[in-house]
């Protein structure tokens, strides 16, 4: 039966083309909405999984942004079960242009906790920093990618301080002294510096955006995290555990939106297949009198109107998945040239587009496929 | 003599037309044997048309039954219509109805592909019908590339697929030149003579006289069943 159903779509080219296109567009959207929603899925499950032994102790109320009195290092310290602690400072790289997403970020960290704070992550060039480095910077492999920078370049950092009731932005270069592997996480935009060096130039002293503490081996995260913030005023916790909560619900509620975006596209696509069907059937209507006239069964009917449809939803998500990987694939270039990258497709996610489309496919051409097989021969072969 | 193929008794068809009955067949009974070459004939609205779609179990009967080669298949069961159509009967209609998408042969090959005939068998079959039928040139030649009586040919190529107990044909020569229905004519009665049972419902004379038996209808009732002698 399947080069019947083969022959009964080619024969008619441009209606199966604006079909097939319909569902393409719709697979399009899914597999760019979708590659966004796993780009960030994935980023941030790297990048919590980096920094996933470590319990983050920010000023109270959990703001980012806001600052903490370098003394509570110190605090944290003592708490028992707190095997190290040291202060994070975070600032955008550019402070005139804050990107939504994607923003190239600086840390300030102290050079000997650097390896503890990026894990495993190797370098591809120079080296990390070291105690008594001042204006050096270790980047991550997108910002190296951005501003095309190898180890021994400058990178010019901005802060922005205000004064009274204007801004001063200052500019001065650091010297890259080594590149970060690809980790596929945020700290591929990030560049690192000596924390002492961040205060100053930040205007900060005595101040970090947040604290590290890296538990014992033998304790448990969320209870020491609850643990600091009894014992340290003023301060609230994030274990990995929370963090991770935290982040999932937020991605959750992100990926809602854009696969509904692309299913919604996909809708679309899977009504101008049902469209096309219920014509086609209209056209054929004699045409399936007389198959069931000549001994069809209900099934046989049913297995080529469905059949038609399903392919036509497999040929669409397979366009859809070809095109929207080759968007993916030169906007990911483009945009990887600016420093961020947007989407990633994953096989899940191809998996997804592909049984979405033949689904699309089979539940659009079902209806129509019902009234087929549900036809009286008799009206039907008289069917004009 | 031989049993027969076909087993018509009391059959009764009524529609409701609003409130109002109308009956299409009333008590229509007769035989037909193995190879019978056989006309229906009638004024329009005489019945025809309804008594082939009952024999054919295109359409259900209000009353009576019909029985080929002893199967009453107006008690059969819906699921079971098609697998009947396939074993028992063929169609041949008026307007040829072949599918317009399809070559000669597919169109020979599809009734063959819904009673699960493999590959082979159905291509070889196929063939053989479209060389007996004169068209062994034509097998890859869709509907609109072949004339009416080409078509019609193809039509009971298709029809005779399946080995049939009884092939119906519905009018068969009304849409071609006089030529050609003579040659149709040939064909139908070339297969009867091979033992094939044929009905032929009709409203052209010429056609008729050429078959051996005509019945003869009126307000859904047989007015006359008459041999004719060759």
């Amino acid at each position: 039966m399947f080069d019947l159903i083969l022959k009964n779509i080619t024969q008619r080219k441009l209606r199966t083309g604006l079909t097939v296109f319909g569902i393409a567009l719709g697979i399009f959207a899914v597999i760019v909405m979708g590659g966004m929603s796993e780009h960030f899925n994935l980023t941030f499950d790297r990048s919590i999984s980096l920094t996933a032994d470590k319990i983050r102790v920010l000023p109270e109320g959990g703001l980012f942004g806001a600052s903490l009195n370098e003394s509570k290092v110190r605090d944290v310290k003592r708490v028992p079960g707190v095997l190290d602690a040291y202060g994070v400072l975070q600032a955008p790289l550019d402070p005139e242009n804050i990107a939504f997403f994607g923003g190239n970020v600086i840390l300030g960290i102290p050079p000997e906790k650097q390896q503890l704070t990026m894990k495993d992550t190797g370098l591809s060039q120079g080296r990390f920093l070291t105690a008594g480095d001042n204006y050096r910077a270790v980047i991550g492999s997108s910002v190296a990618r951005e501003f095309n920078l190898n180890a021994g370049d400058e990178l010019e950092i901005k802060s922005k301080r205000v004064q009274r009731t204007a801004s001063v932005t200052r500019a001065r270069n650091f010297t890259v002294v080594g590149i970060m592997e690809y980790t596929g996480s945020f700290f591929d935009n990030s560049v690192l510096i000596p924390l002492s060096t961040a205060q100053r130039f930040y205007g900060r002293t005595g101040t970090v955006s947040f604290i590290f503490a890296v538990p014992d081996s033998s304790t448990d995260t969320e209870d020491l995290a609850k643990r600091i913030e009894l014992n340290v005023e003023r301060v609230t916790t994030f274990s990995p555990e929370e963090l991770r909560r935290q982040i999932e619900q937020s991605l959750i509620i992100f990926s809602l939106i854009t696969i509904s975006a692309a299913v919604l596209a996909a809708i679309i696509g899977g009504l101008s297949v049902m469209n096309t069907m219920l014509m086609s059937v209209s056209e054929r209507t004699k045409e399936f009198g007389l198959m069931k006239a000549l001994g069809a069964e209900t099934k046989d009917i049913l297995f080529i109107t469905v059949g038609e449809a399903a392919l036509m939803g497999i040929l669409g998500g397979i366009i859809g998945i070809i095109g929207g990987g080759a968007f993916v694939y030169y906007l990911n270039d483009y945009l990887a040239s600016r420093g961020t990258v947007l989407f990633t497709i994953t096989p899940r996610l191809i998996m997804i587009a592909i049984v979405f489309a033949i689904l699309l496919g089979i539940l659009s051409g079902t209806y129509p496929a019902y009234r087929a097989a549900k036809m009286s021969p008799m009206e039907a072969l008289r069917y004009e | 003599m031989s049993e027969p193929v076909l087993r018509v008794r009391g059959l009764s068809k009524t529609y409701m037309q609003g409130k109002i009955p109308v009956h299409a067949l009333t008590d229509v009974s007769f035989d037909v044997r193995k190879g019978e070459l056989l006309s229906i004939v009638g004024p329009s609205g005489s019945g025809k048309s309804t008594l082939l779609s009952m024999i054919g179990l295109l359409d259900k009967p209000t009353g009576g039954s019909v029985f080929i080669d002893d199967t009453e298949v107006t008690e059969a069961k819906e699921s079971d219509a098609p697998r009947l159509r396939r074993e028992k009967i063929g169609f041949v209609f008026q307007h040829f109805n072949l599918i317009p998408t399809l070559s000669a042969l597919e169109n020979i090959d599809i009734a063959m592909r819904f009673a699960r005939v493999p590959k082979n068998r159905r291509r070889e079959r196929a063939i053989e019908l479209l060389a007996q039928m004169g068209l062994a040139e034509r097998i890859n030649h869709r509907p609109s590339e072949l004339s009416g009586g080409e078509q019609q040919r193809v039509a009971i190529a298709r029809a005779l697929a399946n080995h049939p107990a009884i092939i119906l044909a519905d009018e068969p020569t009304g849409e071609v030149d006089t030529k050609t229905r003579d040659m149709i004519v040939g064909i139908l009665k070339e297969l009867s003579e091979r033992g094939q049972t044929i009905l032929v419902v009709t409203h052209d004379t010429a056609v008729s006289q050429q078959t051996g038996r005509i019945i003869t209808m009126r307000d859904g009732r047989i007015e006359s069943d008459e041999q004719i002698m060759g």
